[in-house]
């Protein structure tokens, strides 16, 4: 999930406590036990934090062994992929873990050469696509892919589990990072090996959350133990929301330090499960915030919900169900397929070219 | 009959002076309703009542679609600039300057739409969502403050041998964002304590202020840049989708509706939630949500005055409009129609005003350079900030301008220096705002 999701649901979850409520409203409306407290900015701020200590500080102290800058004037797709597949099978043969970092390429303020890593464990290969030139809002200038633009390697020591590595498109911003270590009989392979391990998990939210109490406790706030209990709520929901994913987390680290998979229910940039989510925080805020302090609402709960939720959810979804058009997300990665099994039926075609003129010759 | 013939004639006048206003480059809308205020001490008494809402509401809506002009057409390009390049400068470079205006103009019909046909569901919901946030604001307003300092990633992957290295490069912009932030709102603490007026009221002192963070800077920065404008294509039509329409109603009525309703959460922090909440791309859909979104935070959050209900018996109070006219308005529900046909009536005035405008600034354009438009208009900034604020007020911009250059040299985020009424506002509604400022040492 996004930031903003995490950062939305966080709060919505502290909104489920009526002393929450009540000491985040201002005093003088003659609310009971109402303070100006600004706890319910703290979920949030605990809700963002996993992903902040991640891209914001972790990444920094995760180095790689191997770093690949693609050339922005020729990128070689095959010195790529050569570069990837041979970290792969070392990663075997020294029976060690070894990360790689792939870096963008960028052509100017606004440009980058966009390239994509796939890999295939049905033919246990990894291949490497120079994609288009983009610019920083990822739209592509048609026509501006090199001619010769696969590079394919078959791995020779390391063997891919089916389904156990992700295909990633290299654009804007930041690359990432693989890590790939030798499992019992398989090649264990790490997407972003730094994201999601100690940042997301319980203990540490716990551990972040504690220092609140004594904090809380000096300033003389009332009900300080709740301050711990919130921030901890708001990590926890971060680190659950997370799970829907496809890359889980290291959810009791550091106890337990092998990162979960996730349910792989959404993507985790998917728009619709971030916006639906955000919307339906954002109606839990304002329905638990009427029903704790101002009791103004006039609805009951399920009518309340039917209009202000399943109604504007139906009429988000509403023109993707009446029309026809595929969703535009899969054809972009069958393209990268397409791409690679063209490059497959041109390369045999100029096998058996050179095979026929050899004959003939 | 003839009242209505008056109402329309302060509809057009209105629109004209908002479509003159509108050419000011780097201007913010406080510092327009500052304007909208001179305006107003010097001809109180001369628009008869019944004008007065219209002719403003009239003004804003052309300020809305006109200053689409300046910032697309005159915002120059510049290849060392930051990462993200706003989306209009995007189409200015590539030739489409024309194109990209329009789609802004569209934007801000479509939210002229919105407005027109939302205002009763509007007018029900706003007052309840009103009393239930109310209580709340504060810490609503804290949470926007620390979602923005939070979003703020570090740019690009740092690149370096060592740890330290590649976390100072990285860190570079967050840091300057951290820094505008921390002195802004400490601004912002000063200058609203000094004065005894309510924050969002004292334009007086507001104006100097804002016109140092943003106009200032974005001239001088406009001036540095040493990139041309490359000839623009009149192109006879807007390529748009059904899609991006869909995406950018969404995205521009959420950000909006934020900007319009949150006190001191202006169009571009609103733009930058909205736009992480419906989480899609696309330059088209930035630039026409973003005509939206000005439309419902200029114009929407005035109308916000007419939710007269027995919950809101004064109405919802919100944008530097409404603080200059609510003295003398006594706005009635009954009056909506009215305030809609105005906003409808000007609205399709400015649209057509907007294309003749658009290509006269670009025939322009090819005459004169930018820079000349730029060495224009900061002496006319300077004399209406010493006009308006006298000697005091200038030192005030002096200074603002020096905190509104740290984004322009560390390509972070501008939106940093609305702490200057971000920071203030919600520590004075949670009642900390003396506390803060004793324990800075400045009380
Ligand atoms: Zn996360």
């Amino acid at each position: 999930m996004k930031g903003l999701t995490h950062f939305i649901s966080a709060i919505a979850t502290a909104s489920f406590f009526p002393q929450v409520v009540r000491m985040s409203a201002t005093p003088g409306a003659q609310i009971d036990g109402a303070q100006s407290s600004f706890i319910l900015a703290l979920a949030g701020l605990y809700g963002i934090m996993p992903d902040t200590l991640d891209f914001k500080f972790g990444r920094f102290f995760e180095t790689a062994e191997i770093d690949v800058y693609p050339d922005p004037r020729n990128p070689d797709a095959q010195a790529i992929a050569d570069t990837l597949g041979s970290a792969m099978d070392r990663a075997i043969i020294e029976n060690r873990e070894i990360r790689i970092q792939f870096h963008t390429v960028q052509l100017s303020a606004d440009h980058w050469r966009q390239y994509q890593i796939a890999f295939d464990a049905e033919r246990q290969e990894v291949a490497v696509v120079i994609g288009p030139v983009v610019t920083t809002s990822q739209v592509a200038f048609a026509g501006t892919e090199p001619d010769n633009r696969v590079g394919i390697y078959r791995l020779k020591h390391a063997r891919l589990k089916p389904g156990g590595a992700r295909s990633t498109t290299v654009d804007i911003m930041s690359g990432p990072m693989y890590g790939f270590r030798p499992g019992q009989d398989h090649v264990l392979v790490d997407f972003l090996p730094w994201h999601r391990t100690w940042s997301h998990s319980y203990v540490v939210g716990a551990a972040l959350a504690l220092p609140l109490w004594p904090l809380a406790l000096w300033m003389n706030w009332p009900s300080a133990w709740l301050y711990p209990l919130i921030a901890f709520l708001g990590f926890s929901t971060h680190v659950t929301e997370d799970l829907t994913g496809h890359m889980g987390g290291s959810l009791f680290w550091p106890f337990f330090r092998e990162r979960t998979r996730g349910l792989c229910w959404f993507h985790a940039a998917n728009p619709d499960s971030n916006f639906v989510t955000d919307y339906i925080a954002v109606t839990l805020i304002l329905f638990n915030l009427d029903r704790f302090v101002t009791k103004l609402i006039p609805l009951s709960a399920p009518v309340f919900f039917l209009l202000f939720l399943i109604g504007p959810l139906l009429l988000y979804f509403l023109p993707r169900l009446v029309s026809t058009k595929p969703a535009p997300k899969a054809r972009r990665q069958d393209s990268v397929q397409g791409v690679i099994e063209a490059h497959r039926r041109q390369a045999a075609q100029e096998e058996l070219l050179d095979e026929s003129e050899s004959i003939v010759g | 009959m003839t009242e209505y013939l008056t109402i329309l004639t302060f509809c057009l006048a209105g629109t004209l002076s908002g479509a003159i206003i509108s050419l000011i480059p780097s201007l913010h809308i406080y510092n327009t309703a500052g304007i909208a205020l001179i305006l107003w001490t010097h001809i109180e008494g001369v628009i008869p009542y019944t004008a007065v809402a219209p002719f403003f509401l009239s003004l804003v809506v052309a300020y809305a679609f006109l200053n689409t002009i300046p910032m697309t057409l005159i915002g120059a390009p510049d290849e060392s600039a930051s990462v993200t390049i706003l989306p209009g400068i995007k189409y200015l470079t590539l030739g489409r300057g024309f194109e990209a205006t329009l789609a802004g103009g569209i934007g801000s019909l479509i939210g002229i739409l919105f407005l027109s046909v939302a205002m009763p569901l509007i007018y029900v919901a706003m007052p309840f969502i009103h009393k239930i946030l109310a209580p709340h604001m504060h810490a609503i307003l804290m949470a926007v403050i620390v979602y923005m300092l939070m979003s703020e990633w570090p740019k690009g992957e740092g690149l370096g041998r060592t740890t330290w290295e590649r976390f100072r490069q990285a860190w570079r912009n967050v840091f300057a964002g951290l820094v505008t932030f921390g002195l802004a709102g400490i601004l912002g603490l000063i200058v609203t304590s000094r004065t005894l007026v309510s924050p969002d009221a004292g334009f007086q002192n507001i104006m100097p202020v804002f016109i140092g963070l943003f106009a200032i800077p974005g001239a001088i920065e406009k001036l540095l840049s040493r990139e041309t404008i490359p000839p623009q294509h009149i192109s006879s039509s807007v390529e748009l989708t059904r899609g991006d329409i869909g995406w950018s109603t969404l995205q521009g009525v959420i950000a909006g509706g934020m900007a319009a309703y949150l006190p001191a959460v202006t169009a571009g922090i609103g733009g930058i939630l909205a736009g992480h909440a419906v989480a899609r791309r696309g330059d088209r859909l930035f630039i026409v949500s973003g005509g939206i979104a000005k439309v419902l935070y200029y114009v929407g959050a005035f109308l916000l005055l007419y939710c007269v209900t027995p919950l809101t018996p004064m109405g919802i109070g919100r944008g530097g409009l409404s603080i200059i006219l609510k003295p003398v308005l006594q706005p009635l529900p009954r009056e909506l129609p009215m305030m809609i046909g105005a906003i409808l009536l000007s609205g399709c005035i400015s649209f057509l005003l907007l294309i003749p405008s658009t290509r006269l600034t670009i025939r322009l354009l090819s005459r004169v350079h930018y820079h000349v438009l730029y060495w224009a208009t900061l002496p006319l900034l300077v004399v209406l900030v010493v006009f308006i604020t006298g000697w005091a007020g200038l030192a005030l911009m002096l200074i603002a301008s020096c905190i509104g250059m740290i984004p322009v040299f560390f390509h972070s985020r501008r939106s940093n220096c609305m702490a200057v009424l971000l920071v203030p506002i919600a520590l004075n509604m949670a009642g900390y705002g003396d506390t803060i400022l004793r324990l800075l040492g400045l009380d």
